[in-house]
């Protein structure tokens, strides 16, 4: 019986073109995923290895003369890619991993995004997340909106009523030769992701896999509560549609319009002019008064004195730059911590929506998501500093390029916040699975159970 | 066709439709989705007065400047800022994915940044919410829901034959559910032109064609939908049972829409790999190295500019010129980084226009694109609107740049070699004020129009062969 069912099942058109689809759209997201991951490794080695190329090409032009070698000279902090960023890019399209900055300014340097095609951008990428969220549902209403009415339409249910011993185990039955064949293709699918992008079989691979099979669960769970109210092909079809236009195209839009009005981010282009006027103003007001302040963030040069108020001055010049900052820094944490809000924001509502779940938290495992990038620019100010103290001194003391440890400064890494995954995030998830099962035995006893007894 | 049973037939298909309850339901769907589109699409487009007061607030702390080296002003530098017009309430198109604001200085073209995007969580991939989306997306489905039946279950119950036998022809009963249907379409489409309409009488700041593209956007919306409504009815009158009819154009709405524009664009991104911007600014910055320095008025580069310079006004030095020598450099400089960037933005642009290339030429088979991207661009949020933008900033950069080397030119002395801090050797600061601010202006509708000629041409070809289709399935069609 089963092993007829599974037949039926893997003969009907709808499964073979679902099949041809999914697996054609899950190489693509594949092929996208992997160039992407492989243009992302070539920029960070491209880096790595010219940084010590670019130092000392500058040495050999400015060696004599720190301040402007300094005003040149970039250097570079990594954020590391985790190979599951191929199969959910999120923001990191956007978002570069490489910080390539100077010891000026920093405000000025470090929001730059990547060069993206904003088209490409709005039509979105097709990761392989994308394909879990958002085609497989599709899918799965195919595979089951007229699991029960098509008997009853054709005719064959009555026959079938009286001839299984239980028509639950009947129905529950044919779900599952679905759902074992959906999962198995994905199964292939992640398999198939993890051989060519290299990906290893670890927690956070794990956590992708059972988030993946988790949301298959959910959409069974919805469609079977629909096939339990027993009506016709056609309104099962447009509930089902209905559901998943809901559930990942209208609410995910609705919240992050939400939060987008609720949390404006003007204070980006407030930071900008005041990044701008802090450090350039600072050419026409005398260099003691510039000094004063540069010594109140950092009194520990204050031993280098103050510059003669006639010419020019490297000293002054990196206190210019650094009251940029400065003086630009409120703004720069209001903007930072409204960022973060907006993440905290949608986490909070997507938690009790599967698919705006599974996007955030698979963007969480391949580190892509917007807080990993704030984390990264966190980073990026602390590196910054770094380099910064250790040169001042040397700048001021008019060192010479002789003096630099040249071999500190290979390219640093950033290794992301390696947070592990949390398993009870997966409860909301499961609830609202354990809610439609519920709901569907619920409406089975009703429309099945009580018109049998009568 | 008599038009008198064409009007009867649309008629009784309105009447019809308004006697199930369903109807009042996605009715109902549609209000909650307008209001909060509307809501969103202004607290959008109320942005603009957080750029337009940035533009005035970096304006103001230009004039503010005392005397100084013009050189300095040209870093000072200032900013342009990206206002969205006035349309953008309906239609978000590219906005959100576009940079908002870029820092305008001497010999360095930065790039816009700040886009809501580069601010927004993972959510922003699923797409937002606009009144453009809603009737690109939202409405398609509805006039399938609406209309599949209409032909199909008449067959199935045979009143279909009762209508043929009262003197009906098959045209007329095709047409005129058609009408019928596209008259309700109207009802979910009028209602969003309309308060467009409004927002944009309640809008200060108003743009001379406004209007002008508003007709065309409701016209090109009107017929998107009569152009659904025809193909939702020959749909009907080609199915066997209503079901395989709904089936069939759900299927095609996930597919014309859901799944075959992402997919092409990703394909066609995939085949046009475009560089990044590490890439694309060490590549410029290459090819000004080997230019030289313009910084430097003693650069070997511009030996043989300074020879030529001195041998005409016969001095062998530059201090003994008439005029300054290092903003004569510096204005060949910027000529000479300000082409090559150019260059390498068009090809960049170029590699951007080939991504979208496959997408585009897609428009002719899928009227959802055509009026996507019609949409977008008569709403002022098109790439080639972004393009547009890049190149006024761009140009405003380049003003400013050469502007200040010519006042460096002219009023510092040449004795000043190199160097431009101090109180010493400045410019009067009336100039700053005398060179007039960046103002963004937005494309006008012709060019857009023309831009966009295909999607024109691909919803008419639509409208033909929808007509055409009907008067074929008039011929063909059986009552059983």
């Amino acid at each position: 019986m089963n092993q007829l069912m599974i037949k039926q099942f893997l003969r009907t058109r709808t499964f073979q073109f679902g099949l041809i689809l999914i697996l054609l759209l899950g190489l693509i997201s594949i092929i996208t995923g992997r160039q992407f991951l492989n243009d992302q490794r070539e920029r960070i080695s491209h880096v790595v290895e010219k940084q010590e190329g670019h130092i000392a090409r500058n040495i050999e032009f400015h060696g004599d003369d720190l301040g402007l070698l300094l005003y040149y000279l970039k250097f570079s902090l990594v954020k590391k890619q985790s190979p599951l960023v191929a199969l959910s890019i999120g923001q990191n399209d956007l978002n570069p991993s490489i910080q390539s900055v100077k010891i000026l300014a920093l405000e000025g340097q470090k929001y730059d995004t990547d060069l993206v095609n904003p088209t490409k951008l709005l039509f979105g990428n097709l990761d392989f997340s994308f394909i879990l969220v958002y085609v497989f549902p599709l899918l799965i209403i195919a595979f089951t909106y007229n699991l029960l009415s098509e008997e009853e339409e054709s005719g064959t249910w009555k026959m079938v009523s009286v001839t299984v011993q239980s028509k639950l185990k009947f129905l529950l039955s044919k779900l599952l030769v679905r759902l074992i064949s959906l999962l198995a293709v994905m199964s292939f699918l992640f398999i198939a992701a993890s051989l060519v992008l290299d990906i290893p079989w670890n927690e956070a691979f794990f956590a992708f896999y059972m988030i993946g099979v988790l949301y298959q669960v959910f959409w069974f769970a919805i469609c079977f509560w629909v096939i339990c109210l027993k009506r016709n092909s056609s309104f099962n079809a447009v509930v089902l549609l209905f559901f998943w236009l809901m559930l990942v195209v209208l609410l995910p839009a609705v919240v992050n319009n939400a939060v987008t009005n609720r949390y404006p981010v003007p204070e980006a282009l407030t930071t900008m002019i005041k990044q701008r006027d802090g450090y350039h103003q600072k050419w026409d007001t005398n260099k003691r008064e510039t000094l004063v302040k540069f010594y109140k963030s950092y009194p520990q040069f204050e031993s280098f004195g103050f510059p003669p108020e006639e010419g020019f001055n490297w000293l002054w010049y990196y206190a210019m730059q650094h009251l940029g900052d400065d003086e630009s820094v409120e703004e720069s944490k209001a903007m930072a911590s409204k960022i973060i809000e907006r993440e905290e924001m949608s986490k909070q509502i997507g938690q009790f929506f599967p698919s705006m779940y599974a996007l955030l938290t698979f963007n969480e495992l391949a580190e892509t998501s917007l807080v990993d990038h704030m984390s990264f620019l966190e980073r990026t100010n602390k590196f910054h500093e770094d380099t910064r103290l250790y040169f001042y001194p040397k700048i001021f003391s008019e060192s010479t390029a002789d003096d630099v440890e040249w071999e500190k400064f290979k390219p640093k890494f950033y290794e992301g916040r390696n947070q592990s995954f949390s398993w009870t995030g997966l409860l909301p998830l499961a609830s609202v699975i354990l809610f439609f099962i519920g709901l569907s035995a619920f409406m089975y006893r009703r429309n099945f159970v009580s018109i049998a007894n009568d | 066709m008599r038009r008198e049973v064409l009007l009867l037939i649309a008629r009784q298909f309105w009447v019809s439709t308004f006697k199930s309850k369903g109807i009042f339901l996605l009715m109902g769907i549609m209000v909650v989705l307008l209001v909060y589109a509307v809501y969103s699409g202004v607290g959008y487009h109320d942005q603009n007065h957080f750029r337009i007061d940035h533009q005035e607030k970096a304006r103001e702390s230009w004039e503010g400047n005392p005397d100084k080296h013009p050189h300095r002003m040209a870093h000072f530098g200032t900013f342009a800022f990206r206002l969205k017009h006035p349309l953008s309430v309906f239609d978000f198109g590219i906005e959100s994915y576009t940079g908002n604001a870029v820092f305008l200085e001497a010999h360095r073209q930065n790039v816009a940044n700040f886009s809501e995007a580069g601010f927004s969580t993972g959510l922003l991939r699923f797409g937002e919410l606009s009144m453009g989306m809603i009737l690109q997306m939202i409405l398609p489905l509805i006039i399938f829901f609406l209309g599949y039946a209409s032909i199909v279950s008449d067959r199935e119950n045979g009143t279909l034959k009762v209508l043929l036998t009262q003197g009906a022809s098959w045209k007329e009963i095709l047409f005129g559910r058609s009408i019928g249907l596209f008259g309700i379409s109207c009802l979910f489409v009028i209602p969003f032109l309309v308060v467009t309409a409004i927002l944009l009488i309640l809008e200060e700041h108003s743009v001379d064609d406004q209007w002008v593209r508003l007709s065309f956007l409701s016209l090109s919306y009107i017929v998107f939908s009569f152009v659904l409504s025809l193909l939702t009815i020959s749909v009907s009158a080609r199915s066997q049972s209503s079901k395989s009819a709904l089936i069939k154009l759900l299927g095609l709405w996930l597919f014309m829409i859901v799944i075959l524009p992402r997919a092409s664009q990703a394909l066609g991104t995939y085949f046009h790999p475009s560089p990044s911007k590490l890439e694309f600014r060490a590549a410029i910055e290459e090819e000004i190295i080997q230019y030289g320095d313009s910084h430097d008025p003693n650069d070997e580069h511009f030996a043989a500019l300074r020879d030529s310079v001195l041998r005409a006004n016969n001095v062998d030095s530059i201090s003994q010129l008439s005029f300054n020598y290092g903003g004569l450099v510096m204005r060949e400089g910027e000529k000479i980084s300000a082409s090559i960037f150019n260059e390498h933005q068009q090809q960049l642009v170029s590699i951007y226009r080939d991504q979208n290339q496959l997408t585009r030429s897609l428009i002719l088979l899928n009227p959802y694109l055509a009026i996507k991207n019609l949409s977008m661009t008569l709403c002022g949020t098109d790439f080639e609107s972004y393009v547009d933008f890049q190149n006024q900033a761009e140009d405003y950069r380049y003003s400013l740049a050469q502007k200040m080397n010519e006042l460096q030119i002219k009023y510092i002395s040449p004795k000043r070699v190199s160097g431009s801090e101090g109180k010493v050797y400045v410019v009067d600061k009336s100039e700053w004020k005398a060179f007039p601010d960046f103002k963004h202006q937005f494309q006008n509708i012709q060019h857009s129009l023309e831009n966009e000629l295909i999607s024109i041409v691909s919803l008419l070809i639509w409208l033909v062969l929808a007509v055409w289709v009907i008067l074929y399935l008039s011929r063909k069609s059986t009552a059983l």
